[in-house]
This record gives structure tokens, sequence and C-alpha cells, in this order.
């Protein structure tokens, strides 16, 4: 491992392109932008103003707001993690009959999400919701609008944002060591003692990773309080949207946004020393493979089986719901009759044979694709530098990435307008506002912090000697980093790439600023769809739709994990030695982030997360 | 061959070799040996080029190759989890050094296959996942991928330390084999000083970044130079002055008392040994025994010391604990240091010999 | 290897759908606003909803204009036109009213032109400051609609402060708290203005405020994806703001009469008008665009499809005698334009802070 200095670094021609790029990209790209808003925003003439703290003290709804989003940030915490490591411990932990098919009940969150999610909820649970006419027969009392309000919030993020447990506690999981738990058996610990001492404890670093993610995720939520929250329950990212659309207001917005983003890096510096706080797995060479726990108590058995399946329910039911009401008309939609002899194909062919219906979805899937492979590619150029050299260059460099993470996405789409709506010689004087490229450009930095700390715990699992067997041989950095570095990291590049791809198909937020308006993404497409239902049809489309993105995301998540989790065949498996993000070698589990896909719009803010590497 | 020359490590503020100079010949089994974090890693590493030492020079057949980088330098490497690329199979982690230089497909096939002989691993196996290979076979493929390239050094970083002792015994043989059929030089890195006696021809004894002594196994044990040597070499038991001034009366030696002396346990006996007329007999208590089924180890009170003592298991009726019993030592083998940890004189070595025989 | 190459040819495919998938005339658009190629014209409005694009490219079609219509809420498309200012992709903008378009002027992102159907339209439904930068082709009276089935004549508020004022209606009207649409920026407009105050905050009287206020506490909040007509047909709301071309079909849709409440100072019309985007490179075909687009026949075809109010008067004469009669019955309020231009933005910034619950 080189731990030389700048200069050291700085002799090696593949440093200086891939740094010469980097500082190019860092400027123009996450530094000016940014700094262009604040400064516009807060010292319009030169002066500090402070017009905006006045404004947001002095207004209740937004100390309100504030109060909701920290308040939505612990209940989660909270309600998250008990769903979560249930659901965890049901599947990957626990002899539960039929474990498989829960597995991918609950992992239907890797599928859909944002704007799409909390809509699938409300018209199951909302006004009219099937769910709410079965709930009325039962308690004819029931207010019809029962699922709105804190509560609704709650519930839908609750099972919505459990997808980092799916991925990153059951990784962990998977690593504790059968041999721990057959001890503390042996010395009389019950399953529940065993569960309480033993297990969750070596679980600790990543359940923190996770909670942190949480946390951040329901402070910046934004679909789902928008969607359910109501009059009684606003929260802060709804605001930043509203007031950043508005020149005069701009700095509200910003200024809300610098709220978020102080919580988030405060967040992020305690996740970073409780990260330091050691090693909490065994790292015995001879660890044997979990075997699943049968749960001895007779009552306790039950129990868990049956609050297991309600869960399953509760997962699938939005999803099996939207996916038939995509086949019936939007009369019965509206009334939220469903039958089968309604059904037809009718909405996918008016949709599908619309000139204009398929262009959206290219559109999207060309966009996302491309963000996805230019930001994994990138930064795997990138963090293998930041992770073979360590001086406070490169420090300074990997903070400087993460500023996607304290800005929300509206305000860096803001600040590339701002900045880029002129000639302006950082970007050989083109003007971008207008092209095609800028949302291509915002959609790579919202991706950047998520790719770059999943990507370096990846290339952390490699071992360094590695590297220096294959240099001694005479390879050359490019020779290493092709037939070494590469098929160690690529399950885990390929997996990041799946969640970046799967998490831009269907955004609103950047590509309402930034979008090219004869290359809209279907996520305008699908919020034109929702606003105003003049048209009948359009709520049919908007189901038409999300189906179609659930089958996208489905597919992507099945190249990626599906293929991975099959039993392999053929050595070139070890190259998965890396496997996901949810194994990585020596490191914990990369952990997640609020953006994977998954919590993706339900939590908005794009891209919140720490990692937690043990090492 | 190799010479390592004025050498200093730091990182950051760590100094972790302060100067280091080290001449290593040619075809010569040579050891680093010492605890862990005493620098002797960071010197093997050094001579591959994987640390730039802030000071010094290192040689190669007499050619300074302090800036040349690592492939230049004509070294091959066993890690010590082996390095083996996951993604390749065993015959493609052997070729991979020959396909850096291009070599033509047959070449590189046939070289493959006959180091791959030469290390034990059939066709078959070439052509298996890592994964199917047990500790023993995995460490035969990095040493092949080693010798593939034909470098005039071998350098070895606890190749044994993954495996268990059992096959620790006998790959340490087999390694040796290896070397001495290849009369490849190899420095070869270990903590366990069992290997390093075994199988080096000279042993660089390490503490702190320093050389504490270099010599032939043998002069390592029975002259170990400083007090460190001593203590980290075989089993010894420290003495008092009493104990030394018993010893003196009893032999009519004159060892100084104040300097800290010890003596190995298989150097002291509980029956006079008549080839070592020289010896004082002491009285003492035994404190313990310790049954390993070829000898036992005796912990004997004596004279304010606590000695031990290793007898042979020879099925003669041997003493049980708080019997008390006689010491036989002979001054010759005391071992003297002073306060500096350095050895006092040159101990006795006619009468080492004479106890040797 | 196998899996890089496969990403690398999915970069390829996708960087060709990109390439394939612009419409067929607008290949080298992406890079500079409409490109060379001189023949669509991308049209702006927030005029698109319910078949309004589709009919507009159709017909421009026959007329012999290739159009691309790019249909946004009327805050989006003019936020779009001033981040694209110095590289614009639009020609032409039609549908929002003249706050907006005062906006798009003071940025300098209008060309002027005078179509050739000037002399039809009354000049005072036109760009107020007489610099005649954009013209108008419909208007659209934003007034408080109330369902005509549930409420009597005569039981029905006189204005939209009865709204709050009256407990009859508390919790009977919709509010809108998604402050961004025009219609709703109209009704605090039309409200704000008649409480114009020097010493006020934002140039509004305490007591204007205190109606907003009043608005917020006792209305019913909008349903987001459920139209005002939807709630009217379910008895939820029996009133809430509308713009006038749009009942007639909701009427038709949801079974709903509507009445409409017109109080004694008027209601807030808004004209939606259409202009040439600055630095356009089709200038002429967008000028002939907008004298097709404005002329009377155009006109009155686009009322009759979409029940609007036209302005040209050769289009009214043509227009549906009912919705002429319609607006006639509508008397226009005298909105202050240049005071609301002025302070919209604060206004709606403080409701939205102060007074949205």
């Amino acid at each position: 491992m080189n731990r030389s200095g700048v200069r050291g670094m700085l002799r090696s021609p593949f440093v200086i392109v891939t740094g010469v790029v980097l500082a190019w990209f860092v400027v123009t790209f996450l530094v000016w932008p940014n700094a262009n808003l604040l400064i516009a925003t807060f010292f319009p003439d030169g002066t500090l103003t402070l017009r905006a703290v006045d404004k947001l003290i002095s207004s209740e709804r937004a100390m309100r707001s504030l109060t909701n989003s920290f308040l939505l940030a612990v209940v989660l915490s909270v309600t998250v993690n008990a769903v979560g490591i249930f659901i965890v411990l049901v599947t990957k932990y626990f002899d539960i009959k039929g474990a498989r098919l829960l597995w991918f009940g609950y992992a239907s969150t890797f599928i859909y999400g944002g704007i799409v999610l909390a809509a699938g909820y409300k018209f199951i649970y909302g006004e009219n919701g099937i769910a709410t006419d079965v709930l009325l027969r039962f308690f004819p009392g029931l207010d019809p609008a029962w699922f709105t309000g804190f509560f609704a919030v709650v519930f839908v993020m609750t099972f919505a944002t459990t997808t980092n447990h799916m991925l990153f506690v059951s990784g962990a999981l998977g690593k504790v060591d059968q041999q721990t738990l057959e001890a503390a058996k042996s010395m009389g610990a019950s399953d529940w003692t065993i569960l309480w001492r033993v297990v969750l404890p070596m679980l600790r670093p990543v359940l923190f990773a996770v909670t942190i993610l949480t946390f951040l995720g329901g402070l910046g939520a934004l679909s789902a309080p928008q969607v359910l929250g109501g009059r009684e329950f606003q929260t802060i990212a709804p605001m930043i949207l509203t007031f950043s659309t508005s020149l005069t207001s701009r700095d509200i917005a910003a200024l809300l946004a610098l709220v978020l983003g102080v919580a988030t890096i405060v967040l992020l510096v305690v996740l970073t020393r409780v990260e330091k706080g050691g090693t909490y797995f065994s790292l015995s060479k001879v660890s044997s493979e979990l075997v699943k726990q049968k749960i001895s108590n007779p009552v306790v058995n039950v129990v868990v089986h049956v609050l297991a399946y309600a869960l399953f329910a509760v997962y699938t039911l939005p999803v099996v719901l939207i996916v038939l009401y995509s086949f019936v008309d939007s009369r019965a939609i509206e009334s939220g009759e469903l039958s089968f002899g309604a059904m037809s194909l009718d909405n996918y062919a008016r949709v599908l044979g619309q000139s204009s219906g398929l262009r959206p979805f290219i559109v999207s899937v060309v966009y996302s694709g491309l963000a996805a492979v230019i930001s994994v590619v990138g930064l795997i150029f990138v963090t293998r530098i930041l992770s073979k050299y360590r001086n406070w260059l490169t420090t300074a460099v990997e903070y400087l990435l993460h500023i996607p993470w304290i800005l929300p996405a509206t305000m860096i789409a803001l600040g590339l307008i701002m900045s880029y709506d002129h000639p302006n010689l950082l970007v050989g004087n083109i003007v971008l506002t207008g092209t095609t490229v800028i949302l291509l450009i915002s959609f790579v930095i919202g991706k950047i912090p998520f790719t770059l700390r999943l990507l370096k715990a990846s290339f952390a699992s490699v071992n360094d000697t590695l590297e220096e067997a294959a240099s001694l041989m005479g390879a050359r950095m490019m020779y290493i980093f092709r037939r070494i570095l590469m098929p160690a990291v690529l399950p885990t590049a390929l997996a990041v790439g799946a969640l970046n791809f799967n998490s831009l198909l269907d955004d609103y937020d950047t590509a309402v600023f930034l979008a090219h308006p004869l290359f809209q993404p279907l996520g305008l497409v699908i919020k034109a769809n929702t606003d105003g239902a003049v048209s009948l049809d359009a709520r049919a489309n908007t189901f038409v739709y999300t189906v179609l993105l659930m089958v996208i995301t489905g597919v992507t998540m099945y190249l990626v994990y599906g293929r991975a989790m099959r039993p392999g065949k053929g050595r070139r498996r070890r190259a998965g030695r890396g496997v996901l993000p949810t194994s990585g070698g020596a490191s914990v589990a990369p952990v997640p982030d609020a953006s994977t896909r998954p919590g993706a719009g339900v939590t908005a803010r794009t891209a919140t997360q720490p990692s937690a590497e043990v090492a | 061959m190799i010479r390592y020359e004025n050498i200093n490590v730091t990182f950051g503020d760590f100094v972790a070799i302060p100067q280091l100079d080290l001449q290593v010949d040619e075809g010569e089994f040579f050891t680093l040996l010492g605890p862990s974090g005493c620098g002797k890693t960071t010197a093997l590493r050094t001579l591959a080029g994987f640390v730039q030492p802030a000071a010094g020079d290192v040689h190669i057949d007499g050619r300074p190759v302090t800036r040349l980088p690592s492939d230049k330098r004509r070294v091959g490497m066993v890690f010590q989890n082996y390095a083996l690329f996951p993604s390749m199979n065993v015959w493609e982690n052997i070729a991979f050094g020959l396909k850096v230089r291009k070599e033509s497909k047959a070449e590189v096939d046939r070289l493959v296959r006959d180091i791959a002989r030469r290390v034990d691993l059939s066709d078959e196996q070439l052509e298996k996942d890592l994964a199917a290979l047990s500790g023993g076979q995995q460490q035969r493929v990095a040493i092949a991928r080693a010798l593939v390239l034909q470098p005039k050094i071998l350098l070895l970083d606890e190749p044994l330390s993954n495996l268990d002792a059992k096959l620790r015994g006998q790959l340490r043989i087999q390694l040796k084999e290896l070397q001495a059929q290849f009369g490849i030089t190899t420095l070869y890195v270990t903590h366990d000083q069992d290997e390093a006696l075994t199988m080096s021809d000279r042993i660089a004894v390490f503490n702190h970044g320093r050389v504490e002594q270099v010599g032939t196994p043998q002069e390592i044990y029975d002259q170990s130079a400083t007090e460190f040597v001593c203590n980290f070499i075989g089993d010894s038991s420290r003495l008092t002055p009493d104990f030394v001034a018993q010893v003196n009366l009893g032999a009519g030696s004159d060892l100084p008392l104040e300097r800290s002396s010890y003596l190995r346990q298989e150097k002291v006996g509980l029956q006079p040994n008549p080839a070592l007329p020289r010896s004082a007999a002491l009285d003492g208590v035994v404190v313990s025994r310790r049954y390993h089924g070829v000898h036992s180890s005796y912990t004997v009170s004596s004279h304010g010391s606590t000695v031990k003592v290793m007898q042979r298991e020879d099925g003669t009726v041997q003493p049980r604990v708080g019997d008390a019993v006689t010491l036989h030592v002979n001054p010759a083998n005391v071992l003297q240091y002073t306060p500096d940890g350095v050895a006092a004189a040159t101990p006795d070595v006619a009468a080492a010999e004479v106890t040797l025989r | 290897m196998r899996k890089l190459n496969q990403l690398a040819a999915t970069t390829a495919a996708a960087g060709l759908l990109l390439a394939a998938c612009s419409p067929s005339g607008a290949d080298s658009d992406t890079g500079n606003g409409d490109g060379g190629s001189g023949e669509t014209l991308i049209v702006y409005t927030n005029s698109n909803a319910d078949g309004r694009a589709e009919w507009l490219t159709a017909e421009a079609a026959t007329a012999g204009f290739t159009i691309e219509v790019v249909g946004q809420g009327g805050g989006d498309t003019t936020n779009k036109i001033l981040a694209e200012a110095n590289n614009p992709v639009a020609d032409v903008v039609f549908g929002l009213n003249h706050v907006y378009f005062s906006q798009l002027v003071a940025a300098d992102t209008i060309e002027p032109y005078t179509p050739s159907w000037s002399e039809e339209v009354d000049p005072a439904l036109g760009d107020p400051t007489g610099d005649g930068m954009y013209w108008p082709v419909v208007q659209q009276g934003i007034v408080l609609a109330y369902n005509a089935d549930a409420l009597a004549a005569d039981e029905a508020p006189t204005d939209w402060t009865d709204l709050w004022n009256d407990e009859r209606f508390h919790g009977r009207y919709e509010t809108v708290d998604g402050l961004g649409g025009a219609t709703t920026q109209l009704i605090f407009a039309g409200i704000l203005t008649r409480y114009q105050d020097p010493d006020g905050d934002l140039g509004v009287s305490d007591e204007g405020w205190e109606q907003i206020q009043g608005y917020f506490e006792h209305g019913s909040p909008a349903v987001p994806d459920t139209d005002l007509y939807a709630r009217m047909a379910a008895g939820d709301v029996d009133m809430g703001q509308m713009f006038t071309s749009g009942i007639p079909s909701r009427e038709e849709e949801y079974g709903v009469t509507t009445g409409v409440v017109t109080p004694e100072f008027g209601v807030p019309f808004a004209v939606e008008q259409v202009a040439i985007v600055q630095g356009t490179d089709q200038t002429e075909d967008a000028q002939a665009f907008i004298d097709w687009f404005g002329s009377a026949d155009v006109q009155a075809a686009w009322s009759a499809e979409f029940d609007s109010m036209p302005v040209n008067a050769g289009a009214i004469e043509q227009a549906d005698a009912s919705i002429v009669e319609f607006h006639a019955g509508l008397q226009q309020q005298d909105v202050d334009f240049e005071f609301v231009t002025e302070n919209l933005s604060s206004w709606i910034e403080k409701v939205e802070l102060e007074y949205v619950q």
C-alpha cells in the first residue's frame, strides 16, 4: 500500500490524467455551481443577507415543518429498524416456512419507490381505496380519510425504506459465525438471549449505518409527506422544492437545504467516529455458515409466522394491485372496483400505441443507463486512486465528492442552471442549459457519493498484496487494474450501476429543471399524468408506466443480484468473491444509501449515506 | 548478492528501521527472524521495492536497485496470504507474469507446466479453481508463480503461518528442498524460531528495526549475541547472582555476578555429565513438571533462581514435584550480558563443543 | 472481462438509442437550440392539456407547419425559457398570461413581432406597456365556481371574501396550497390588489392579509390528484377556483352544473398571449406560425374544440354564442398588473411561509 505523499502520487501518469479530469469535474460541477448559488442567495450584492433567516424563524409553518422532519427522522429510525430487523431475521435467521417467498415479498421495495410507491399506498389505503373499503365494512365509524398525516407517512416510509436492511443487514447477518451461536447455546442461552446478546450486537455497525441512512431519509423525505402528509404533517423537502422554483425565494430554499446539509454532516461525522470504534466481527479464519435457527417456543413461533406473513401482505399488496389495476379501465380505477372481467390490455395498447408513449421510456432508460455507466466507470478510476494514495489531497477530494449528499438535487440543478446558462470557460464556453447534456451531468453528480462509498469499500476489500504480487511480476498499473482489480470490484460496480440506473428511471426533481423539452424523461410524464385528474385515462396510464418501471427495475435487479444468488457454476464465479455490496470482504458491508433505488423518492434525498467499513 | 546499506525506513513519524546494514550471499537461505512489528517484513519489502527507504541503498549483484521499480529487480515473492488472484485459475495465476512479458502462448504454457511439475502440481490441478486447492497446494501455486519468472532472489513472507502445524512441518522441508533444488538466493521472513533454525543457512535476528545478530543457526542459538536474542531463541532461565556465585564456587570459575545471566534448559542436568567434569552441583527442589513424551520440563527452585530443566524421558525413574534434586551446571554454558544487553564475552566455545559431544 | 465488454456494448447501444430517438427533423437539435434544420418549430406552452397539444400539432401540420409542442405548467414554462435564455430551445411560446410574459420580456427572452392579426384584437388585452412584445389569443376568467345543484344562486357567495367571513361556507370551499399555478396566483393577486396600502407589508394592508389567513383557515384543502369537480360531484366541497374554459368539459365529465360567482369587483382575467422566443433561428417560420395560430379561423376552431374565449374579433364572431355570452357577463376585474408583477413573488413567498397551513 502506497501511503506516499502528494508528490510521489503525481509521478504516475495514470494519476495525473485521472486527476486532471477529476479536478476539472469537481471544480466545474461540484464546487462552482453550488458556491455560485450560495453566494448569489446569501451575498446578492456582495454583503451577507440574512433575510432568509428572519423569514424562516418568523414562519410558524417553516418551523413546524422543520420539527416534523426531525420528528419523522427519529420515529423512522425506530420503526424502520424494528420492521427491517424483523424481516431480515425471518428471511435469513429464523427457520420460517416459506422464507424465500417472504423474501421476494419484502424485496418489492427494490423495484419501485418514490412518488410511485407513495401513490400506490395511497391508492389502496386512501379514501375510496380498496383496503379502506374493507376496513369500513368492519369498522363503519372509521374516517375514510384515516390514512393521512403523520401516521400514514411513517407507515409508508417504514415499509418503503427497509431496502437498506434487506441489502446490508442481511449481508452482515450472513457473516455471523455459526460457532458463536453454538457456543452461546452450549452455555445455556435461550433463543432470545442469543439473538439479543450475541447476534444483534455483532450487527451493531451495520445497524448503526442503516439507522443513520434512515434518519437522513426521514429528514429529507419528499414524496411520502407530499402525497400522504396532508396539511397537518408537512416537512422540509417539499418546502425546499416550492421555494427553489421562485427566483425571489431561493434563499429560503437554500437555507432550508443548508439545515438539512448540516444535519447530514453532523451525522456523517458521528458515523465516522463510531466506525473507528473497532472490530465487531469474528475474524476467525474458520467461520462456519449460519444455520437457520428454529424458534423453540411454539407460541412465539406461530406469532412470528403470522407477523411475517402479515408484513408480506403489506409489502406485496400495493404491487399486486398496481399490476391488476393497470389492466382495468379508468372508470373502474376511479371507483376502486376490481373485476377480472373488466381486465384488458387496452391501457397498455393506449400507452404503448401512442407514438409518444414509449419515448419517455427510452429517454429515461438511456439517460439512467448513461448516468449509471459514467458514474460507475469514472469513479472506479477515481476510487482506485483515492484508496491507493492517502494524503491531504486525496482526503480533500474525497470530501468534495460528497457535496451532492449535502445539497438536495433541486439545489444542485439550480446551481447548474445559474452557472452554465451563459458561456463559461470551465465548460469550453458552451451554454449547457437547453442541451441534453445538462440533465445527464446532474444525474451523474447525484450518484457520485453513493457510488464512491460502495466502490471504495469494494476496493478496500481487495487485498493489497494482490496488487504487489502483480507489480512484482512486471504488470503495469493499467494491466493490474484490468486483470486484478476490475474482476474483484466488478460485481460491486455492476450492483451499484444497477441501483443507480433504477433510482434515476423515474427521477422528477432534477428533470423538471434540466430536461431538454424534446427528451422528457418518464418522471415528468408520470407527474404530468397525476397532475389534475382531468383525463380519466391519466391514472390508468400512470399504472401502466408504473408496471413497466417495475418490470425494468425488476429485470435490472435480477440481472445483477439474481444471477449472483444462483448457485454458481464455473470458476468465473470466484470473481464474485466480493459479490454485491452486501458482502465486501473485510468491510462489514459497504453500506447503503437512502437513494439506492428503494428508498429513492420516498426519501427523496438523493444520496445520503455513509458506509460502515469496520476496517 | 544482496546488500542493505545504511537503510532507513520511516512511515510518517514512525521509524520502522533506523539503520540497517546487511549482506546476503549468493545461493543462501537467509532468514529474517523476529517478533511481529520488528521490521523484518519491512526489510523484505524494501528489497522487493514496495517500501521506499528514506535513506540508504539496496544493492543486488553489486548494483544499486533502490530506485528501480519492483519488477526490474528480478525478485520473486510469496506472500503470507499467497496473494493468488481469485479471478483466475491455477494456470492463469502462474502464467500471469509470463503473459505480462508477452511470451508466446506456447512458451507460456511450456514454462507453466514445467514449473508446475517441479513444484509438484499436476496438469489437472492447473485447470482448477483456487478454492478447490488445499492450503499446501495454494502455497505451491504461489511459489510456482514466483519462480516461473526465474528471479535471482526469492522472497518468502511468512509463507507457512496460515497453515496448520502438521502441514507446516511438511512444507518446511519441501520448501527447503525446493530452494536447494533451484539454488536460488532466498530471503525468508518468519517469527517462528523453529523454522528459522531448521531451514536457514544464516539468520538475522531483528528487534525494533535493528539487527541484533547475524549468524548461522548454531551461532545464534549457542552464542546469542544479545540478551534479546538469548530470550527470543530457545528456552532459558534467568539466574540470580546468588545462583551464579554458587556455580563459581562449585566449578571454580569466576563468572561476574553483576551481569544478566541465563542458562538454557537443555544445558543443565539433574545427573552429572561425565563429559563435563568442570560442572558445579547445586541443590534445588522440583516445583513443577510438564510431561512432553520425548522429554519432561522441570522447574527447579535453586538459590533464588527458577531454573527450567529439560530431562530426557529415557525410561529411568524421574523425580516428582517436591523432590530435592541436584542441578549440574557447566559455567561455560552460562550466557552473560552486560547491562546494555550485549554478550559479555564469547562463551567458551571449546567447552560448548565438549558439551555437545 | 466479458462483463466489461458487455458494459461497453450497452453504453454504445444506449448512445445510439439516444441519437435514434430524436424526432425527425430535429436531429441536430440537441446541442444548439433548434439547429439549422429550419423545419420543426418548438412551441412552449402551459396550454397543452386535454388534447390541446395533439390537436394543435395536427392542425399545424395540415397548415404546413411541423411543430413540437412542449407542455408544462405556467411557472415551469417561464422558468424554462429564462434558464435557456442563452441557448433557447423554443421558437414560440404561448398560453402564459402577461404576468409571466412581463418576466420574460424583462429577461430579454422575447423577440418583438407584430402579428398580421394585431388589428383584430383588443390592444388592452395585450402587452400593457404598449410595446407589443406579445399578443393576446385567448381570454380566460379566473372565477369562483360553485356546484349549482348544491347551492341555489341566492345561497351562493357573492365574493371570495364571503367564503371565510360567512360561516355557511366554512369547510365547503376548496383551497389550493400549491401556489405555483397561474390560476391560484391570479386569485391571490385579485384579492390582495383590492387592499393596496403603501404602508402595509408588501404594499398590502393588514386587512388584506387577514383575508388570506381566512382563506386558508376555513377552506377544505385540495386533494392531490383529485379534481375540484370530482370533489364537488362527491359532495366533499361545493365551490372552488376555476378557469372559465375548463368549465364546460368538466361539467360534462362529472355531471355537475356550475354556477359562477360574480363579485362586484369583477373577476381577474388571464389573457393567454403568444410571442416569439428571442434567439430563434427560424424567425420567419415562427412569425408565419403566429400569424396562422392567432388568426380568426384557427382561434375559432380552437374555441370550438376547447371552449375557450378567443380574443380575435373574427374568432369571437364564429365562436359558440354561449361562450361569448358567458364571458361577456363576466366583469373583468381591474387588476393593477404593474403592482402585481412587482409584488407577486414576494406575496406568494409570504403566503407560503405564513399562511399556508
